[in-house]
């Protein structure tokens, strides 16, 4: 066995950035885990769900958190926890928990997470989200799937003029270089 | 510099001095002018030649309907044409030069074409210039074209930069006149989320051309207060600089915001931002354009339409003329005379066609002089204020093939009830023409549409106004003069080429308006459309709605090619996928390929080498001889789990899969419904509930979608679930002899002999330690061969990890060519292969479609057409003559046969030289292929201009037994 350790490489090497006091912060601290619900076993998910982290499963268009995790609805039979883990075990830890009430995939490695918010972040999210992202339309906790210069990208409200984005790992140097241009065709 | 026509009043800032340059004189306007009011303020008559006899054209109008007054703005790379001087904004800077003239505007050479007119009428390029024959394309076409075009590009590269973006509001307010801001207001108090788009840069539409009083105060201070008002509300966006020029679907309407238009520099930021913007209804408040009367001569720098004369009076504080004359066919032209007398100008003569009066003739070189009218008097005057009434600017209305109606009490065409959904009308868009109607009908239409949005809360009352009466009469066109009266001026098109097409059969609406080209190019025939129809109902005895009109389409106004195309210019085009091991095959020679959005290393190239035959050829020969690595992420993977997972599989796969074991890879052929060959893979059954499957790197994302398709509606009652892993798992094909070894040295703990890990075998493993990770023994070169895969973060690392390992095994990374050589040696299939028209049989596979079991495809994939045994069938090709090269889409003829496709026995769909076998080979597709094997056929490419004899072999080039994929 050769004497190598594998170490990980993600695009927090880029850095936070801030333009004009907007920030866009790469989240590589945050492991994602798919969880589908086996058919007919919705109540057995719900169950163990809460008991195991405390979440409720995420109404359509919304997200759940409790103790640091989040649960982000994804589709009418599948979820997408978001919580800080250090090692690559993520989808072992949830499946371990979950004990089979739910089917688990690591998607940690699939998407990139990415913090945004400052003052011209709506302006900016003007310029490539489709999605209606005004107060009264998507506040805190609300999630969306949508396509953002051509990148399929998940968005979830933190608070008011914050958003975490979930964007496919193999394209994210193409979208935070759409992300960043967005911010700086709004500041003046 | 003094501005000869500048009189006191209007809107401009008179502190606020600007300078501009117009054809190379430095000249002086005001903020809040136009182009246009700037070069008429200065004295400034003759703008332009028209489009097609080059005769002196002035101002036309005040607004976007402009036919004449296009002009170049700005100069160099950020030049554009065609740009109406009259919605220019003027700013301190500014260049323009006048379009389309050879020599000086004023002696303009191309004038000669007025006085060759008569060869130039409607159609003229259909049945002139016919003889001799080959003169057309070799001079005349050629002339005609150079002539012809208005202003010219720079075809240098558009400095500036564009955008899009997305808005959404519970009501779209198009227009911000008095029926806009009204609208507005009512529905911002009543709570909506509004936002209110006008293409002018200053609000208030015809209230800041107008005297007239809304709410006991100047119009235009209504304007502002209301503008101030609606501003200070958080749910109101104001969009002025802003043309909504489209109505699409689902309440979905394209706007153009000209940000830094108005600016002499953009300083970085777009130019003009491309909007789609979501409403749940919308209000078209578009108000209505004047159009002019046709007679001899109507065309003359200084014969100006009415409202445009009252906006440069009343607004920007202009006189267009020290003379001026007024005709009008209804009683809005009459308050001209009245708004300037108001401001000292003399006002020559008010002529009254509803009296009998008309203007049938005009004269002045390169501006007005004077009218003959119908009396014979003659009347100076050097500016003439026509109305021809106004025509409602139904067009967004017409958007989804809506058809407008004529009404016969304002003459003109007003929306029908055809609207796109979501859409309602009020104003003079809607035909209601008089300022204290249109703002009642403006107000409760806002009011309707809140209620329906379920806000509740008061939206206020309408603003009293002042009001008038408005009637217009049927007069179009007046005669007496042998001189051409015009329609189109943008165009050229005279009532003389109406009636012309007419008289030779063109008659329906559409068919004159390609014949004369009425209504065309960048004003659409705003200002004469509804003249031009009216024209060819006299012409056609016909009544005017019978006659239809043409259909209205986006954009409403021009819009540029830059703000369509938005960021996506250079490396803001696409976005591009990168594997994981990106960076490492950068800094190691890669030369990348485009895979869709993939970039891909397609060889790796080393010192020495002089092209990429070399790079691919020592890669391919390396890793046969010892071992390669190729990142192959780009393969689609999909997690699938579930207790019905098997059964799912079983079903979208034509060969059986429900007795896969755990720790397996397939071959899986996956067809259409019609039995086309959809894609194939591998997939490996990692648990008893648990699969992944790999595609293709084309199909990834259209095999997930089908796949969905399947679970969410062919089979919903099986537990089955999918979520794509292709961008989780960095996967590495390790392949050659020693791959084996180099693997063992990686993998932890595991035994990779043939015994314990045999080809067609997976597992979940750890590598270097600990890294979680998966591998597979499959091959796509036809060597001992595995795939690793580890998660993506690890992706760089480990392809430097397995390069360092492999170091003693000389391990040579190779890219996608290499990757093509070695499975067109080992005669897989690929994109070349499955091109959309291959079944099973074609590809030898007929045996993989299981009769056993239902599945996607396979019932169709029985047809006798695609079964039958003379059909095509994938066989292998070398040349006869080793020396020669195989071309990938030559042709297969049998000796001697003519090169038709009665003759075609079938095409080469992939080629490589092989560095093995030391010559070209080919596999393709030959009809009985399979049993034609040492035959010979032509391989004929006449786009290669190459007639070459091949010989027919098994497409399995080397190793045909498959013992070193096995060993």
């Amino acid at each position: 066995m050769a004497d190598i350790k594998l170490t990980a490489a993600t695009l927090s090497a880029v850095g936070d950035i801030d333009i004009a006091g907007n920030r866009i912060i790469i989240r590589d601290d945050l492991s994602l885990v798919s969880v589908a619900t086996p058919l007919g076993g919705e109540d057995a998910l719900k169950k163990t769900l809460t008991a195991a982290f405390g979440l409720n499963i995420p109404a359509a268009t919304l997200s759940s958190t409790a103790k640091g995790m989040r649960a982000v609805s994804m589709a009418p039979d599948a979820m997408l926890l978001i919580f800080a883990h250090a090692t690559p075990d993520a989808e072992m830890h949830v499946r371990a928990k979950l004990g089979g009430a739910g089917y688990t995939t690591d998607q940690t490695d699939s998407m990139l997470a990415i913090e945004v918010s400052g003052p011209a972040t709506m302006a900016a999210m003007e310029r490539i989200c489709p999605l209606d992202l005004q107060h009264g339309s998507f506040g805190k906790n609300a999630s969306g799937r949508t396509v953002m210069e051509h990148m399929a990208a998940t968005i979830i409200a933190l608070g008011d003029a914050h958003f975490l984005l979930l964007t496919a790992s193999s394209s994210a140097k193409s979208f935070l270089h759409a992300l960043e241009k967005s911010y700086r065709n709004v500041i003046s | 510099m003094s501005q000869p026509n500048r009189i006191a009043g209007g809107q401009i800032d008179d502190k606020h001095a600007l300078s501009f340059r117009w054809n190379g004189r430095n000249l002086t306007g005001y903020a809040g002018d136009t182009l246009a009011s700037a070069l008429l303020a200065n004295g400034i008559r003759l703008v332009g030649r028209s489009f097609k006899y080059h005769r002196p054209r002035g101002i036309f109008s005040s607004g976007s309907e402009e036919p004449n007054a296009l002009v170049q703005l700005r100069e160099g790379a950020a030049q554009e044409p065609n740009t109406r001087a009259t919605m220019v904004e003027l700013f301190d800077g500014l260049v323009a030069t006048s379009q389309n003239h050879r020599g000086a505007l004023e002696w303009d050479l191309l004038a000669i074409n007025d006085l060759i007119s008569p060869l130039l009428s409607a159609g003229f390029y259909y049945k002139t210039f016919m003889w001799p024959k080959a003169f057309w394309e070799k001079l005349y076409e050629p002339v005609i074209r150079s002539a012809a075009g208005l202003g010219r590009l720079s075809e240098l590269a558009d400095p500036d930069i564009y955008d899009h973006g997305f808005l959404h509001c519970d009501l779209l307010v198009i227009g911000a006149g008095p029926a806009g801001l009204t609208a507005a207001r009512a529905a911002a108090r009543a709570g909506c989320r509004v936002i209110l788009a006008d293409e002018d840069f200053r609000m208030g539409g015809r209230l800041n051309a107008e005297t007239h009083a809304v709410a006991d105060m100047p119009g235009a201070e209504w304007a502002s207060a209301t503008c101030a008002e609606l501003a200070s509300m958080p749910n109101v966006r104001m969009m002025p600089r802003t043309t909504i020029y489209g109505a699409f679907d689902h309440g979905i309407y394209g706007g153009i915001e000209r940000k830094t238009d108005h600016l002499v520099d953009s300083a970085g930021k777009p130019r003009q931002v491309l909007w789609r913007i979501m409403s749940k209804r919308a209000l078209l408040c578009a108000g209505a354009t004047e159009r002019s009367i046709a007679f001899a001569n109507n065309d003359r720098p200084g014969v100006m339409l009415a409202g445009g004369v009252r906006s440069y009076v009343n607004r920007y504080g202009v006189a267009p003329g020290q003379q001026v004359a007024v005709f009008t066919n209804n009683s809005d032209g009459l308050r001209t005379a009245a708004d300037l007398e108001a401001k000292g100008i003399a006002v020559s003569a008010v002529i009254d066609a509803r009296k009998g009066d008309a203007v049938i003739d005009t004269s002045g070189r390169k501006g007005l002089r004077s009218l003959r009218l119908n009396d014979g008097r003659k009347i100076s005057a050097d500016c003439l204020a026509v109305s021809g009434g106004w025509s409602p600017n139904v067009n967004l209305t017409c958007h989804h093939r809506g058809r407008p109606v004529w009404n016969d009490g304002i003459m003109g065409f007003v929306p029908a009830g055809d609207l796109p959904p979501g859409l309602s009308v009020a104003g003079a868009a809607n035909g209601t023409m008089t300022l204290a109607s249109v703002i009642a009908e403006a107000h409760d239409a806002a009011k309707m549409i809140a209620c329906d949005l379920g806000h509740a809360r008061g939206a206020g009352k309408a603003p009293t106004s002042s009001d008038e009466t408005y009637e217009a009469s049927a007069i179009w066109h007046v005669g007496g003069s042998q001189a051409r009266a015009w329609v189109d001026l943008q165009n050229d098109v005279t009532t003389k080429d109406i009636k012309q097409s007419m008289e030779e059969g063109f008659q329906a609406v559409e068919h004159v308006k390609r014949y004369t080209t009425l209504g065309m190019a960048t004003d659409q025939g705003k200002t004469s459309n509804t003249l031009g129809i009216a024209i060819m109902a006299a012409a056609s005895g016909n009544a005017i709605p019978d006659t239809g009109t043409t259909v209205y389409r986006p954009p409403y106004t021009p819009v540029s090619i830059g703000a369509f195309a938005g960021r996506s210019r250079g490396k803001d085009f696409r976005p591009f996928r990168l594997t994981p091991s990106h960076e490492w095959a950068l800094a190691n020679g890669a030369d990348f390929v485009e895979t869709g959005m993939w970039l891909r290393a397609q060889w790796f190239k080393r010192p020495g080498e002089a092209g990429w035959r070399d790079s691919v050829d020592r890669e391919v020969a390396m890793t046969r001889a010892s071992v390669g690595i190729c990142d192959v992420t780009t393969l689609g993977k999909i997690d699938i789990q579930g207790r019905d997972a098997a059964e799912f599989l079983n079903r979208v796969y034509s060969n059986p899969f429900l007795k896969l074991p755990v720790g397996k890879v397939r071959y899986g052929l996956m067809l259409r419904e019609d039995g086309i060959v959809y894609d194939d893979g591998t997939c490996a059954r990692l648990a008893e509930t648990h699969y992944v499957m790999t595609t293709t790197t084309a199909n990834a994302g259209t095999v997930f979608r089908k796949l969905e398709f399947a679970r969410q509606c062919l089979w919903p009652d099986l537990d089955v679930h999918l979520i794509s892993t292709t961008d989780g798992w960095a996967q590495f094909a390790v392949a050659g002899p020693n791959s084996r070894a180099l693997l063992s040295k990686v993998v932890d703990s595991m035994d990779l002999s043939n015994e314990a890990f045999p080809f067609m075998a997976c597992s979940e493993c750890r590598v270097f330690g600990g890294t979680p990770a998966r591998l597979f023994r499959i091959s796509f070169s036809g060597e001992l061969a595995y795939e690793i895969a580890v998660p993506a973060r690890y992706g760089h690392a480990m392809m430097g990890a397995l390069m360092q390992v492999g170091e003693e095994f000389n391990a040579v990374p190779y890219g996608t060519e290499a990757l093509g050589v070695m499975r067109i040696e080992k005669g897989h299939a690929a994109g070349n292969e499955l091109n959309g028209q291959t079944t099973a049989h074609m590809l030898g596979l007929g045996g993989m479609v299981s009769r056993k079991k239902d599945s996607i495809g396979s019932k169709l994939s029985e047809r006798p057409e695609m079964i039958r045994d003379d059909g095509l069938r994938l066989v292998g090709f070398r040349p006869v003559d080793r020396t020669q090269m195989l071309s990938a889409g030559a042709h297969f003829l049998e000796k001697g046969a003519p090169a038709d496709m009665a003759h075609d026995q079938g095409w080469m769909t992939s080629v490589a030289y092989s560095p093995e076998l030391g010559h070209s080979i080919g596999i393709g597709y030959l009809k009985r292929g399979g049993e034609r094997f040492g035959e010979t056929v032509r391989a004929y490419s006449p786009v290669r201009n190459q007639d070459i004899m091949v010989e027919i072999c098994s497409p399995h080039h080397i190793d045909p037994e498959g013992e070193r994929q096995r060993g």
